[in-house]
């Protein structure tokens, strides 16, 4: 049997661990947090067999912060947590944004404001986590729904953070991270993960900062190397010196949101089903695109021509991909278990305000009746 | 030839007879005593007028960082390169009092690890970038900015807390010391962790608003209680030299082969309520293994309180002949429940009120249930096999009335996961099993889907 499928009972969090040892994640430093503890334990147990590090840290600053460290050392490097613990990421994730530091990190989101509710679900951090930096510097952010895009989405994040030299978020939630499914490992599918860039110039004429073309990054030099590294997160010139707004260091600055801009298109992961002569579109991320998806087959299979987007790369928003399903389509559901709706905020400048139809939920996992019922009213 | 570390002739940042030129020019002699290739040195620096030191090395890397981090970050980069490199990198941290206190986690953290990092504390007893603020290391007494009637607080005493924290090396110098070059070199020198905290005035604020020269830096210490000199040299084993030591690894879940078949042809739902501790989550994904075994697709989706070894345990199950969407169960199929603890959850999230007429419930015989619409069967789960295995014997039951998937697929995943040791467990439920009559007086209101009992219809208890 050469096709048959190979299940195993695994969760989001286990594949999510799993992707990374895969991508050639060599480092790790994490701290507990409910709902994202597994990645850690994981980590912990696999990385030292792998050839890896992994460390137990006494906060979640000092995990991210080691994690710059050994990244500024060449090696792929990883922490994982929840809201909570990314608030107190926040500062360093800034430092990797500015010194074009390659790291990934796992937001396994539960129930807030504050501690909330530790082992509740919800998809209440999606701009928490993208509007982190001061100036609204684009953080690539990946949104697995099931345990296999947990595994092929912490190897998106390896790449396009190796790729940008940017840290990258992979934003999953309880229900993705915690609940055990049958996944056919079999067709898990192993993706290219790029490297940085190494520097190849005239020894001695390194400049840390400089970039061919702005859209591109810097090439690199691990601490270490033949060539001095100077890295620092304040306003800088080419060199890594100390600058106020010099047009130089202003232009590094457009240059940090420029190289991810410049990617966006192929940075774009989604997954279609679309109908012909759509009326609705339904568009959803994350754990709600399971109901989501649910739903739409549901309703088409009722006659209705509903056509469904799941959106894997929230940040930088895939546009396009929105744009060109929503064409022709008299509403747009966007389906999100927040108060308010916050990815929907995205969608209103793509497909208009007095299209958008909002589908929330708080505290409880979005059911597909629930969606039926309002694209049904829609 | 010999390496050059400081700009030569640099003119230093920093205001006339501040400590920190003091401190930079002792680390330049110390690194030039020591002649370490400048490429394997990383200056890390801390966020204050510390940090404006970057600029004045001509050859070792350096990384300025966030205030009071940089610790964590040379951790970093000495634990990386320690095992997963070759172990030539030495980070040097240039930290500050403010940044010491903001720091104090990452450095009694790194002094507990054992990298091989130096740490040197450059203690002006105040914030001077900033304007002269009193920082936790201000002296008794210390008029600053923000205390200008006398600091009333006593100040930190940072070496001892890091003697504490098992640094192996721990220095505490006066800037204006003779030997303090050999005492950073020493420091560098040590494998390992180790911490020199110089004190030091800020000329800016310190010497303006208190009777200070650098010859009352001993008073000062003397005051607080500081002792000086190198306090601890006790080297011991460095982090990376330790790791392999620790490291193991855990096997992946098995590959699940399908070696029994199902009837079943659409999905099924099934919620599984007891007591933490009490095997819930392992009954549901032994179930879940087993509808594997038979061909199906399987979610388990746990609930649990915060605490994990307390309160309830609750696993909603799905089996699917198909691939599985949504993995909530919007109309259990079944309802089995162990343990009042797992009933009073499911009444509290509702799932009584949202139970449908054809919902099978199978509870134990002993726990309080709310009038339900549905057909409830009470079996003697906790008085026959115990607490520890009432939610497998539930799942038994179970399958041994809706019969979903073979019960060979549940003692073959069983088997799977512990082996010949659960067959004293296994006769015991088998016992169960054959003890418990299921009415088949019930058999006409079966609705049943290729054999497989989908639902049930009727209410009343049945025992």
């Amino acid at each position: 049997m050469v096709n048959a499928p190979h299940r195993k009972l695994l969760s989001g969090n286990r594949l999510l661990a799993e992707g990374a040892l895969d991508a050639g994640c060599r480092f790790f430093s994490g701290y507990p947090i409910t709902p994202s503890s597994e990645i850690y334990e994981t980590m912990m147990k696999e990385l030292p067999a792998r050839s890896g590090l992994a460390l137990a840290s006494p906060d979640e600053i000092t995990a991210l912060a080691q994690c710059v460290g050994a990244s500024l050392c060449g090696y792929k490097a990883m922490t994982a947590t929840s809201g909570p613990g990314w608030c107190l990421m926040i500062e360093t994730v800034q430092y990797a944004v500015m010194t074009e530091t390659p790291v990934v990190i796992a937001v396994v989101q539960r129930l807030g404001p504050s501690t909330g509710g530790a082992t509740q679900g919800a998809q209440g951090d999606v701009l928490l986590v993208e509007f982190c930096t001061s100036g609204g510097y684009t953080l690539p952010v990946f949104a697995p729904a099931t345990a296999r895009q947990s595994y092929e989405l912490a190897q998106a994040a390896f790449h396009w953070s190796e790729r940008l030299r940017t840290p990258v978020v992979i934003l999953s939630d309880k229900e993705v991270g915690m609940t055990l499914e049958s996944v056919d490992v079999s067709s898990l599918a192993r993706l290219p993960v790029a490297q940085r860039t190494p520097f190849t110039g005239t020894h001695g004429q390194f400049l840390p900062y400089a970039c061919g073309c702005p859209l591109e990054p810097p090439t690199f030099v691990a601490l270490g190397g033949e060539e001095r590294v100077v890295a620092t997160g304040s306003l800088h010139d080419l060199a890594g010196r100390l600058r106020k707004n010099v047009p130089e260091a202003v232009d590094l600055l457009k240059h940090l949101q420029a190289k991810i801009a410049a990617h966006a298109e192929d940075m774009a992961i989604v997954e279609e089903e679309p109908a012909a002569n759509a009326e609705l579109l339904v568009v959803s991320y994350g754990i709600s695109a399971r109901a989501a998806r649910a739903a739409c087959r549901r309703l088409n299979r009722e006659g209705w021509r509903v056509s469904f987007l799941q959106l894997l790369t929230l940040f930088p928003v895939p546009s396009e991909a929105i744009h060109r399903a929503a064409q022709g389509c008299s509403s747009v559901i966007v389906v999100e278990e927040n108060l308010q709706g916050l990815y929907a905020s995205m969608l209103e400048p793509i497909v208009g305000k007095d299209r958008l139809v909002r589908v929330n939920g708080l505290g409880n996992m979005i059911t597909p009746a629930e969606i039926i019922k309002v694209a049904e009213a829609a | 030839m010999s390496y050059t570390y400081i700009t030569p002739n640099a003119t230093l940042p920093y205001c006339k007879g501040c400590g920190h030129g003091q401190i930079l020019r002792a680390l330049g002699e110390a690194l030039t005593r020591l002649q370490l290739p400048p490429q394997e040195i990383v200056i890390v620096t801390d966020i204050g007028c510390v940090g404006l030191a970057d600029a004045q090395f001509e050859t070792p890397n350096t990384v300025h960082t966030t205030h009071g981090r940089s610790p964590a970050f040379a951790a970093g980069i000495a634990l990386a390169d320690g095992t997963l490199g070759e172990g030539r990198l030495k980070p040097i941290v240039l930290i500050g009092d403010g940044g010491a206190m903001i720091g104090l986690n990452h450095l009694v953290n790194a002094a507990l690890l054992n990298p091989n990092m130096t740490v040197l504390v450059h203690n002006n007893f105040l914030f001077g970038m900033t304007g002269g603020q009193n920082s936790a290391f201000s002296p008794t007494g210390f008029v600053t900015s923000t205390t200008p009637t006398g600091n009333a607080t006593p100040p930190l005493d940072l070496a001892r807390l890091l003697i504490a924290s098992r640094a192996p090396f721990v220095a505490r110098k006066l800037a204006s010391d003779r030997d303090l070059a050999e005492t950073i070199a020493r420091a560098i020198a040590h494998p390992g962790f180790a911490l020199v905290e110089v004190l030091e005035l800020c000329t800016a604020y310190a010497t303006r608003w208190n009777p200070l020269t650098g010859a009352q830096l001993k008073n000062i210490a003397e005051a607080a209680g500081y002792e000086l000199g190198i306090l601890r040299e006790e080297p011991r084993p460095t982090f990376a030299a330790t790791y392999h030591q620790q490291a193991a690894s855990v096997p992946a879940p098995p590959i699940t082969t399908s070696d029994f078949t199902s009837a079943l042809d659409r999905p099924m739902g099934l919620v599984l309520a007891g007591t933490a501790g009490e095997r819930v989550q392992t009954a549901a994904s032994l179930l879940a293994s087993a509808g594997m075994r038979a061909g199906l697709q399987a979610t388990q989706k746990n609930d649990n309180p915060v605490t994990q070894g307390t309160g309830f345990s609750i696993s909603e199950i799905i089996l699917s002949p198909e691939e599985i969407l949504f993995t909530g169960i919007e109309k259990p199929n079944a309802l089995l429940i162990v343990s009042d603890e797992g009933a009073r959850e499911l009444e509290r999230n509702r799932v009584f009120a949202d139970a449908v007429k054809t919902t099978l419930v199978l509870a134990d015989d002993q726990i309080a249930l709310p009038d339900m619409p549905c057909r409830v069967f009470r079996l003697p789960f906790r008085r026959v096999v115990g607490p520890k295995l009432a939610a497998t014997a539930a799942v038994l039951a179970w399958l041994n009335i809706a019969r979903p998937i073979p019960l060979e697929a549940f003692w073959a995943a069983s088997e799977a996961r512990y082996g010949s040791e659960s067959n004293s467990e296994k006769a015991k439920l088998l016992s169960f099993l054959e003890n418990c009559s299921f009415p088949d007086a019930c058999g006409k209101v079966w609705d049943t889907a290729g054999g497989v009992l989908i639902s049930c219809q009727g209410n009343g208890s049945a025992r």
